[in-house]
């Protein structure tokens, strides 16, 4: 069973009872290093660390409202064959169901990582966090963001100026996690809610010695109200962008500023292919085709392929779209990818009935075959 | 390829033969496969659903290893194999030799069309204005004179039914390939005699022949007709018999000393039948009853002269003969009980109701009542139409109706559900195979199919014929009636067409009803040796069965062929070595044809040419006339050796029919046949011909060409891309395992070690022999202990087999070919073989009796201990008076829900056996349902002949058993009483079924899968009947589901067979289409592993990539389907020439 513990907070300093709590952590003696969000010295950003030194993570910001890339890869990296050692990796909810999809796919060893989820409180875009911080990210950045989100009062940040993804995100809190940092629902300027949720993460926080707490009546209304707020945006979202997108003329509409360069792709934490097929010779169509598509077509747009390979990647990845939206973070012409991604991924995980990174359990649905499944598509009756 | 000099024949092509010739051509021996229909496909090819699955899947009896060497699409189409002629429209006419050295004649039956020139165009239908009814949906839908005789089939060669053809000749002038061959003139060249002293049939036989285009002279006496006879050659003579002075008897026994060639067909009058019958002792074929139908008159006539057209009889040399002829059907509206038959459209039978749910069918799978399309709300199934019936002289089960019933039932219920009630009306549901009690279980309880235990006896209808009613007579003896809409007839097996007339050729004998008579404890030898049977021959069999008995009879076979030196290598079987295309770029001959002169416009052939020219992989464009002769043959070879192309494009019809053809080129001119292709490019101009569409004229896009041009395009992005190297092929390691030395092992291991490869056969038992050890005799009265004896002895002396015995398994990892097994003997030693594939004859053993206080009371044993009691003399029938059995005791429900199968035959063994011992023995047989499928029926008679009692019960009230003052007291309610019956029994036998013994260590070791019951799971229950999942792992025996003895010994021989396919070759090549994994690309996902249906795809953890096995990959593309890195792709089938074939489609 769930077990809940009290991070207490002093001074009403959340990131300092944050790295105190992942000092602990990175003291157990099965824990290698920690991988954590920090303040780069040398310049005004917040890239995840690989800390081995607890004196090290001073720098840590988990809370920073910056998400560069999608932490799963990196988990994925470290933990793709047995190193020998355990990580701690604290991680956003959709980098969890991220990992856990890699994990299905023989991307990573899911017991090789403790993971620390906190809820999520979202993030900007890349460029936009640049604004938001000006000259140099701090820790004070970090608080204006953190403080009036948590306090709801607006203070001096605007919710919708969170990236449309974290606008869009309806499961904020960390549920695949081996142990959670309750956040929502909790009095923060004094403490922060432990809750183990594997027996791996009630193993680790049992021998942390953390005084046992109850979990606040409120905390389930203010999730509640939080993700009924998300799905609103999220529903407006999907219609526009299925009214957007309906048709063939209509899609290729929508993605006329892709240049090809395949940016979404490398951000994705999902596609796990080493190398995408749209980059090996199968595309590298030879000379007279071009001439003949050319020629029958009367005027073609080049570079080809362009609506193809979107296709191909929702084919291929839409049932495991975790909706982090870093593809519309790398995309140079802001194209809105990630929109296109969960509008499909919400009919094709419907489709299904599959839940990317909630459990170990589900197979991917491309991975199984039922063959009473779909018979109006196959044409085989059931 | 054909390794062996030796050949076979195999007589019919349905399931069985087609089963039969594979086997043997998947060893290396020729084949010749023929039929009497014109198509192959037998009964098969009108049932488009199987049980379980309500499927198909007849294609999973292709070529697995060796895939190349047959055609590889759906088998209900067509065949095609390297080593296997298929002759259809053709009879055994001759057989001299012995086994090892026969020669066969073949007669072929004119079809009146040229199977080499007809292209399957359709125009001649178009054209044809007769229409008659369609043997192939039961006469439901009609056809024209020239049809086909399978809608589905390839090559669709068209055939002509010359009864029902009017020879107006309009296809003739509508063939573009002049491929019609009517016989006008040959008809005109019978000549015909009718002699009758009454004038008026003289007269009305002479035009009635006339009109069917024979030269017909008439005689009025038999004097006269000697004269005539004796003037002018004459083929055939229709003589009365009732005729002043010289009577038609005499006549005939005149005119056949005189012209021993002469065809007589008598005619008469009921009163003599008789004396009709006697003459066609003396040398009449036939005889006609007056007044005449013509429609009966004309093919008796038309017969004699078409067989006379195909007197040139084909001389064959072959090994050994394998009989493979179906089944024949009673037919209901022959007799007085027709049960409405042949009388109200919606009484039809079990196939042609199956026609009426096919997509081919006569409603295109609609269900629809056959008086007036409407829609079908009630159907009754009857049972045992021409079965189980002595007084149609059928005192057998046919075997297979029962499933057929349910299955038909199951198939109407996932259509319609609640829309249409099914009942069955059955005597005893006979659910005696693997999976089929469940099947059953699922129809009535999930699916609500109604079974009614009662035989139907009448169907009549009500007064304005709309609704038929059906009575039956309940166990109770009640009258029942009830209306439904359609009423669906079991008819019965009976031997298949000519059965009788291909038995006296052979001198095969026949049983009491005219099948087959095998020899005593084998399912497929007959009594001539070098003659097998497999399929229905000996009786109606499921597909399973079938194929089962078609594989052991190939084996059969292939050990005489072998035996008598067939299996060496012939001379000119030498590699052909072609030329190494690798690394040159794509240079094809693009080879237009442009068919014969009433073709050639349609053909676009310079259109064609002028749009492919510039295209930079196509090297030469020629243009051939009739591409399909030797001399088109020819022109291309000259081509492509005078050229520089090293990929050849055909553009022709019919590519199916170029497969042989393809091949012999590529060896002529050393170019891999994979790089030949042929596309079909006339069909769109036929489409557009059948559907009086005119040519487009210049200047506008002409459709047509448009398709023929897509049609090349895309297989020139196929042909383009085709990887020239040969594919990969592993070694085989030529030695066989068998686990279990039962009498379906032994079989297993003689019929591989008679082949020449090693046999290791383990035993955990320290002697061979398993339940032989203590079942005495079968049924039928064979010993099974000389059984036992001479089959161990066998196998001990055998040079090839080593025994083990005492051994078990302890362990095993590998793939087909090569398999690495450690064997443990009793005192722990240890010993490793390796092995290129195995067999596991791990059998059953009698299930415990958990019930009905055995092993309380000493008078409670079970069959098992009846059996071993009886041979030793504990029991004696002499001291005994009242015997009860209890039969499915702990079986046929869950956990145990299925048929042990040998169970109500030992029962009625022994029974009879104490009644033959003590005459005034009561005994007793407590039933669910009598299953004694097949000509076992018969013991089931003779048992209630000689007075053994049967009491049916139902689960709901199974007997009780009381333990009084010494005896033993069953209790139970007599149906046909209707009331509780109570017996005293001096014994109580148990038939407790049967369990598997497989060990799970085992299983894992083979990597065997086994079902909920802990059988071996097959492969396919249906098509691949004893292979397991596995590639390289067969079963046989009790161990795939419970069987009797001589079934044991099929199954034995089918596994050795299906073993020898691999055993046979040093090296198997994989086909040319096969996974190949891009290591660079992979991100080891798995989930290939996890995709591929053959379980060919592993994670090697020491080289850390994915491996496949060649020889298990079917090429099913799963893989690449999966793989979203493009690392797990298809040799033959790569994503550019797909994309690049996609493209041309859409012509995009």
């Amino acid at each position: 069973m769930a077990t809940t513990y009290r991070i207490p907070v002093a001074d009403e300093d959340l990131p300092g009872a944050l790295r105190a709590f992942l000092q602990a952590v990175l003291s157990l003696p099965d824990i290698n290093a920690v991988l954590a969000p920090g303040q780069l010295p040398m310049k005004n950003t917040v890239m995840p660390m690989l800390v081995s030194d607890p004196e090290q993570l001073a720098v840590a910001d988990p809370l920073a409202p910056y998400f560069p890339l999608n932490g799963a890869k990196l988990v994925s990296r470290l933990t793709r064959k047995p190193s020998g050692g355990k990580i701690a990796a604290v991680l956003r909810s959709c980098e969890i169901r991220a990992f856990v999809e890699l994990v299905k796919l023989h991307q990573g060893i899911r017991e090789d990582v403790l993971i620390v989820g906190i809820d999520c409180l979202g993030a900007l875009n890349n460029t936009d966090y640049a604004r938001f911080a000006g000259e140099a990210a701090t820790e004070e950045t970090t608080r204006r963001f953190y403080r009036s989100v948590l306090d709801g009062d607006g203070g001096d940040f605007d919710e919708t100026a969170l990236a449309s993804a974290c606008q869009a995100c309806e499961l904020p809190t960390p549920e695949g996690a081996d142990i959670g940092l309750a956040l929502f629902g909790v009095n923060t300027r004094q403490e922060i809610l432990a809750e183990t949720k594997t027996d791996a993460g009630e193993a680790a926080l049992e021998r942390l010695e953390l005084e046992a707490a109850e979990t606040p009546a409120g905390r389930a209304d203010a999730v509640r109200s939080l993700v009924a707020r998300r799905k609103v945006f999220r529903d407006a979202m999907f219609k526009r962008t299925q009214e957007a997108t309906g048709t063939l003329e209509d899609l290729t509409r929508y993605l006329a500023g892709c240049v090809n360069c395949y940016n979404c792709r490398v951000a994705c934490p999902v596609c796990y292919c080493r190398e995408c097929v749209f980059v090996t010779d199968v595309f590298d169509h030879e000379p007279d085709r071009y001439l003949r598509w050319a020629e029958r077509r009367g005027a073609m747009k080049m570079p080809t392929d362009t609506v193809f390979y979107h296709l191909t990647r929702l084919a291929h990845m839409s049932t495991a779209c975790v909706g982090c939206g870093q593809c519309s973070n790398a995309c140079p012409n802001d194209i809105p990818v990630m929109e296109l991604f969960r509008a499909t991924a919400a009919q094709t995980q419907a489709a299904f009935g599959y839940h990317p990174g909630r459990s170990l359990e589900e197979r991917p649905p491309l991975s199984e075959f039922r063959e009473d499944e779909f018979s109006e598509v196959v044409g085989i009756e059931g | 390829m054909r390794r062996k000099i030796g050949k076979a024949l195999v007589v019919g092509a349905g399931i069985g033969g087609i089963r039969a010739a594979l086997d043997l051509a998947e060893t290396g021996y020729g084949v010749t496969l023929i039929d009497r229909a014109p198509s192959i496909g037998g009964v098969l090819s009108q049932l488009d659903f199987q049980f379980p699955s309500n499927r198909c899947g007849m294609c999973k009896m292709l070529p697995m290893v060796e895939r190349d060497a047959a055609s590889q699409f759906c088998l209900r189409k067509g065949l095609f194999h390297e080593n296997i002629d298929i002759l259809t429209a053709t009879e055994l006419s001759a057989v001299e030799g012995e086994a090892g050295r026969f020669t066969v004649s073949l007669r072929e039956k004119p079809t009146w069309v040229d199977a080499q020139r007809c292209i399957g165009c359709g125009l001649c239908r178009t054209v044809c204005p007769v229409t008659v009814p369609d043997d192939f949906n039961d006469g439901l839908s009609v056809r024209n004179a020239i049809y086909l005789p399978v809608p589905h089939t390839v090559p669709n060669t068209y055939v002509i039914d010359s009864v029902a053809c009017n020879r107006c000749g309009e296809c003739i002038k509508v063939c573009p390939t002049d491929a019609i061959r009517l016989g006008a003139g040959l008809r005109r060249g019978f000549r015909i005699l009718v002699v009758d002293d009454e004038a008026i049939v003289r007269e009305s036989l002479r035009d009635i022949l006339d009109e069917e285009g024979f030269d017909v002279s008439a005689a009025a006496s038999g004097p006269e007709a000697l004269e005539s006879l004796d003037a002018g050659a004459y083929h055939l003579m229709l003589t009365d018999i009732k005729m002043p002075g010289m009577d038609g008897v005499e006549l005939l026994k005149a005119a056949k000393a005189a012209h021993p060639d002469l065809i007589v067909l008598m005619m008469t009058a009921y009163a003599t039948v008789e004396t009709a019958v006697e003459a066609m002792k003396v040398g009449a074929l036939d005889y006609l009853i007056k007044p005449f139908d013509p429609d009966a008159l004309i093919p008796m006539v038309v017969r004699p002269f078409e067989q006379l057209q195909a007197s040139r009889d084909r001389r064959l040399d072959v090994g050994a003969i394998v009989l493979s002829t179906g089944t024949g059907y009673f037919d209901p509206s022959a007799g007085k009980g027709n049960l409405g038959h042949g009388v109200h459209p919606n009484v039809v039978t079990a196939l042609a109701f199956e026609r009426m749910l096919s997509g081919t069918g006569p409603y295109e799978g609609r269900l629809l009542r056959p008086d007036n399309g409407e829609p079908v709300e009630r159907i009754a199934w009857l049972q045992c139409v021409g079965s189980r019936d002595i007084q149609a002289d059928a005192d057998f089960c046919s075997t297979i109706c029962c499933m057929h019933a349910v299955k038909e039932a199951l198939l109407v219920k996932e259509r319609y559900g609640e829309a249409v009630a099914c009942t069955i009306y059955y005597m005893d549901m006979r659910t005696a195979g693997k999976s089929f009690q469940r099947y059953r279980d699922r129809a009535e309880f999930e699916q609500g199919v109604r079974f009614t235990r009662g035989r139907a006896h009448s169907v009549s209808w009500d007064a304005d014929g709309r609704n038929l009613l059906i009575r039956d007579v309940g166990l109770d003896g009640s009258c029942r009636e009830e209306s439904f809409d359609m009423a669906v007839l079991a008819v019965g097996q009976r031997p298949a067409p000519a059965t009788e007339d291909l038995c006296r050729l052979l001198e095969v004998p026949t049983n009491a009803w005219g099948f087959v008579q095998t020899e005593a404890l084998s399912a497929c030898r007959t009594q001539r040796p070098g003659v097998f049977v497999g399929g229905a021959t000996a009786g109606l069999k499921d597909i399973n069965e079938s194929v089962i008995h078609a594989s052991a009879a190939a084996n059969l076979a292939s050990r005489a062929i072998h035996a008598a030196g067939g299996g060496i290598a012939p001379e000119a079987s030498g590699e052909v070595v072609y030329r190494d295309v690798s690394r040159e770029s794509a240079a094809v001959l693009m080879v237009l044809c442009a068919c014969g002169e009433g073709a050639e416009k349609r053909m676009n052939a310079d259109a064609l040419k002028r749009r492919f020219e510039k295209d930079p992989s196509v090297q030469q464009i020629a243009v051939v006339a009739e591409s399909c002769t030797d001399t088109g043959w020819d022109r291309i070879a000259e081509l492509v050796a005078g050229g520089k192309a090293n990929r050849v494009l055909i553009g022709a019809c019919h590519p199916y029919a170029y497969i042989r053809r393809v091949r012999q080129l590529g060896a002529q001119i050393g170019l891999d046949p994979s790089l030949i292709e042929v596309v079909d490019i006339f069909e769109p101009a036929w489409a557009a011909a059948r559907a009086g569409a005119d040519q487009a004229t210049d200047g506008d896009v002409d459709p047509v060409l448009a398709q023929q041009s897509t049609r090349i395009e895309m297989a020139l992005a196929r042909l383009k891309h085709r990887d020239p190297d040969p594919p990969p092929a592993i070694d085989v390691i030529q030695r066989a395992l068998v686990v279990g030395g039962g009498i379906a092992g032994m079989t297993a291991s003689v019929a591989i070690a008679d082949h020449g490869y090693a046999v290791d056969l383990v035993e955990k038992e320290d002697r061979l022999g398993g339940n032989l050890h203590w079942l005495n005799r079968t049924l039928e009265g064979e010993s099974l202990q000389e059984l036992r004896d001479a089959v161990t002895q066998q196998v001990t002396q055998h040079p090839n087999i080593t025994v083990h015995l005492g051994t078990e398994i302890s362990g095993g990892y590998g793939q087909v070919g090569r398999f690495i097994t450690t064997l443990r003997d009793a005192e722990g030693a240890v010993q490793t073989l390796e092995h290129g594939t195995a067999v596991l004859a791990t059998g059953c053993r009698e299930a415990a009796a958990q019930s009905y206080g055995h092993g309380q009371h000493p008078a409670v044993v079970t069959q098992r201990e009846l059996e071993q009691r009886l041979a030793d003399g504990t029991v004696d029938p002499a001291g005994l008076s009242s015997v009860v059995m209890i039969q499915c005791v702990g079986s046929r429900e869950e956990p145990r829900n299925y048929c042990s199968r040998v169970c109500c035959a030992t029962s009625l063994k022994h029974a009879l056996t104490m009644k033959e011992n003590n005459p005034d023995i009561a005994v007793y047989v407590l039933y669910r349902d009598m299953m004694t499928p097949g000509f076992a029926e018969t013991y089931y008679t003779r048992a209630r002949q000689a007075g053994v009692l049967f009491v049916q019960y139902e689960t709901t009230a199974k007997p009780e058993v009381d333990f009084g003052d010494g005896g033993v007291t069953v209790r139970a309610t007599d149906p046909i009483l209707g009331k509780p019956v109570e017996i005293a029994a001096d014994l109580l036998v148990l038939a407790t079924g049967m369990t598997p013994r497989m060990a799970p260590a085992l299983a894992e070791a083979f990597g065997v899968e086994t079902d909920a019951d802990g059988f071996v799971a097959e492969a396919e229950s249906k098509w691949r009947p004893v292979d397991a999942i596995r590639e390289g792992v067969f079963a046989c025996g009790t161990a795939l589901s419970p069987r009797s003895v001589v079934e044991s010994i099929a199954t034995g021989e089918a596994a050795a067979q299906r073993a020898l396919r691999i055993l046979d070759q040093k090296r198997l090549p994989a086909g040319r289409i096969v996974a190949e994994v891009r290591h660079s690309l992979c991100s080891r996902c798995e989930r290939c592993i996890a995709d591929c249906p053959y379980g060919a795809r592993v994670l090697s953890p020491d080289e850390d990539r994915i491996l496949v096995n060649p020889a298990m990959c079917q090429g099913c593309g799963s893989c690449a389907a999966v793989c979203p890195n493009g690392a797990a792709v298809v040799r033959g089938l790569r994503e550019k020439s797909m994309m690049e074939t996609i493209d041309a489609a859409l012509a995009l």
